[in-house]
């Protein structure tokens, strides 16, 4: 049950109360906003009608045309009120997708008919029409019963009170009314102007997608292009070193050409990668562009990327050939960039390790089994420098390889060369 | 006294870089290296280094557990200082409260990680005192229990705690007091003792941790 105000105090405490949340900040966009929908319910009603017109026309052809440009004004209207929503009553209204940035013409009509958008958005314009029709209800009636208060009635100096204190009730009922018909609106107009439920998941859900796939690529470019600079960064430091040696210790000039070499295969092999990133980035980016609708995944390096990986090391000057035994293509998309993972850092550990030797990348799919070898001839150089089982990757390599329930084997070859053995299980893999 | 150094670093180039140009300075010999964290164990329980220059990211144990099991074997030595490609705050965090004395960038300038090297052996400072206590600050939690958390410290000692953890050297820290640097010594090695640190990097830790010190 309801209180009733029992005194006149507690009637001017209310009206009061009142008038202060119908002024709260803000005010003047919600007044602006109130008057502008009159207006803006009569052009709803215009394109409702139009709407309407060019679906009767449909039946004499021409309406194929008008329909979709009808549609597309209505967005594009629909565009225009979130915005002054946005201004005037600053209510968060998140834009939807872009028909207009659509790249060719009918996939923008196609959308645009399709696009639960577009009907909301035209659902939209009958919202207009009633929050229109009810604001220029409530000022007429204020109106005219304000002006029957004011010219209609008695006036004298008994009434006088009593009449201006309904005038002013008259003006605080308009006030409040249209500050309902405003709160309705901007109740609404997120819901049917801005982007729909389902669109805001897939956005979302496109948006983590894409996180982490940055996520991967700044852990790519950490794991590649980060170390091989650092490592050639330290091994130019200490060449400089040996060369300009303190005191009385000797030059090394053995040391210093090594260094030189590891810093041209490193830096040889991170532009590569360099390369590679930057592909897949700019691929992803021009994806994200059209229409910013399921862009390509950055693309993990798979078995197809292997081919332009040695074409990067024989102009390097390292002879190596690929072999690709059996049918690979539905190879799961982990094992395809495991075994990139295994030529790269096989090859590498070759230019670091023997030289430029003749060398062979194998990758053989018998049955439930990818095998992927990277074996070299005699080494045209050997590395003089002790060092426990060849580059950084190896460990890490062998790691995953594990994880992934196969098994690594690195070591020497019977012909003097050296090889590196990787079989990776196809059933169960990820 | 020549410092013993053993590199830990899964990139066997950045360890014989590194080699080169610390062997290069008259103070610093390097007794061993490892590229795993496994393997750094075994290297430092076989050669008692000084310090332990440590990788982060490492296959079959990475530098923050390695680091770890170093200080629950013996708390005073080897001293470890973490060595990082880039700075990552989170790891770079974990590795201090893992017992890391302090960090290094693998790009640093060759003469500011010999530095870091030698404040690490010594203790008597910071290792990059201002980046080491935003990190500190900015990744504990203060638990707002105040002083009181601390073990009762004088209020000479809680003053030299206070300039620790602000990054003073003892140097800095007897010129701010007027002490003298034996003093400075002295108190410091009480605050270290009554909260049970290990060296300041430690002890800035225990005073943020203990909200002593506010970020």
């Amino acid at each position: 049950m309801s209180t009733f105000p029992s005194s006149a105090d507690e009637i001017a405490a209310r009206l009061r109360a009142v008038v202060v949340t119908a002024l709260r900040p803000g005010w003047p966009g919600r007044v602006l906003y109130a008057l502008a929908s009159v207006p803006i319910a009569a052009l709803s009603l215009a394109l409702y009608l139009a709407l309407f017109g060019s679906v009767v026309a449909v039946i004499y052809g021409v309406g194929l045309l008008l329909v979709p440009l009808v549609l597309a004004t209505i967005r594009g209207f629909a565009g225009f009120d979130r915005e002054l929503a946005r201004t005037l009553l600053a209510v968060d209204i998140p834009a939807g997708e872009r028909v207009r940035h659509l790249p060719r013409f009918m996939a923008k009509v196609r959308r645009l008919l399709a696009s639960a958008a577009t009907w909301r958005a035209v659902g939209w314009l009958g919202a207009r029409v009633l929050l229109g029709a009810a604001t220029l209800a409530t000022l007429f009636f204020g109106s005219v019963g304000f002006a029957a208060l004011g010219w209609g009635a008695d006036w004298n100096a008994l009434t006088a009170l009593p009449l201006l204190a309904l005038m002013g009730a008259v003006v605080v009922v308009v006030l409040i009314v249209l500050d309902l018909i405003v709160r309705l609106a901007a109740a609404v107009a997120p819901r049917l102007l801005g982007t729909a439920p389902e669109q805001a998941i897939a956005a979302l859900q496109q948006s983590t997608r894409r996180l982490a796939d940055r996520n991967k690529l700044a852990r790519d470019l950490h794991d590649t292009i980060g170390h091989a600079l650092t490592a050639s960064l330290l091994q130019a430091t200490a060449a400089r070193r040996t060369l300009t040696p303190p005191d009385d210790r000797p030059l090394q000039p053995d040391f210093a050409r090594q260094a030189l070499q590891h810093i041209e295969t490193n830096t040889r092999t991170a532009l590569a990668e360099l390369d590679r990133v930057l592909t897949v980035l700019r691929a992803y980016e021009s994806g994200a562009e059209d229409g910013g609708r399921d862009p390509a995944p950055f693309a993990a390096p798979s078995l197809d990327d292997l081919e332009d990986l040695l074409s990067g090391l024989r102009d390097g000057g390292l002879p190596v050939a690929l072999v690709v035994d059996g049918d690979v293509d539905d190879v799961p998309a982990g094992v395809q960039e495991l075994a990139y993972r295994v030529v790269q850092e096989g090859t590498t550990n070759v230019l670091r390790h023997a030289g430029c030797p003749l060398t062979v990348a194998q990758v053989v799919r018998s049955g439930d089994t990818l095998v992927v070898r990277v074996c070299n001839e005699r080494a045209s150089q050997l590395d003089s420098r002790p060092g426990p089982g060849g580059g950084r990757g190896l460990a890490g390599l062998r790691e995953r390889a594990a994880a992934a329930g196969g098994t690594l084997s690195a070591e020497p070859s019977p012909s003097g060369g050296f090889e590196l053995c990787v079989t990776l299980p196809l059933s169960g893999a990820a | 006294m020549t410092l013993r150094l053993v590199l830990v670093d899964d990139d066997v180039l950045v360890r014989s870089g590194l080699r080169v140009i610390l062997e290069s300075e008259p103070d610093l010999t390097v007794v061993g290296d490892a590229g795993t964290g496994r393997e750094a164990l075994d290297v430092a329980a076989r050669t008692d280094p000084d310090v332990v220059l440590m990788d982060v990211r490492m296959p079959d144990m990475d530098g923050i557990a390695a680091t770890a099991e170093l200080v629950a074997r013996d708390p005073q030595r080897p001293r470890v200082l973490v060595l990082t490609t880039f700075e990552d705050d989170d790891y770079l965090f974990r590795a201090l409260q893992a017992g890391a004395s302090g960090f290094a960038l693998k790009r640093a300038d060759p003469d500011e990680l010999v530095d870091a090297i030698r404040i690490v052996a010594r203790g008597s400072s910071l290792v990059l005192p201002d980046i080491t206590r935003r990190l500190i600050a900015a990744h504990t939690p203060s638990r707002a229990r105040g002083p009181a958390a601390l073990p009762v410290l004088t209020g000479r000692e809680a003053d030299i705690l206070r300039l620790v953890a602000g990054g003073l050297s003892n140097a800095e820290i007897a010129t701010e007091l007027y002490l003298s640097r034996e003093t400075v010594k002295t108190h410091v090695s009480s605050v270290l003792l009554k909260l049970r640190a290990r060296d300041r990097t430690q002890a800035v830790i225990a005073a943020y941790e203990s909200g002593f010190m506010t970020a």
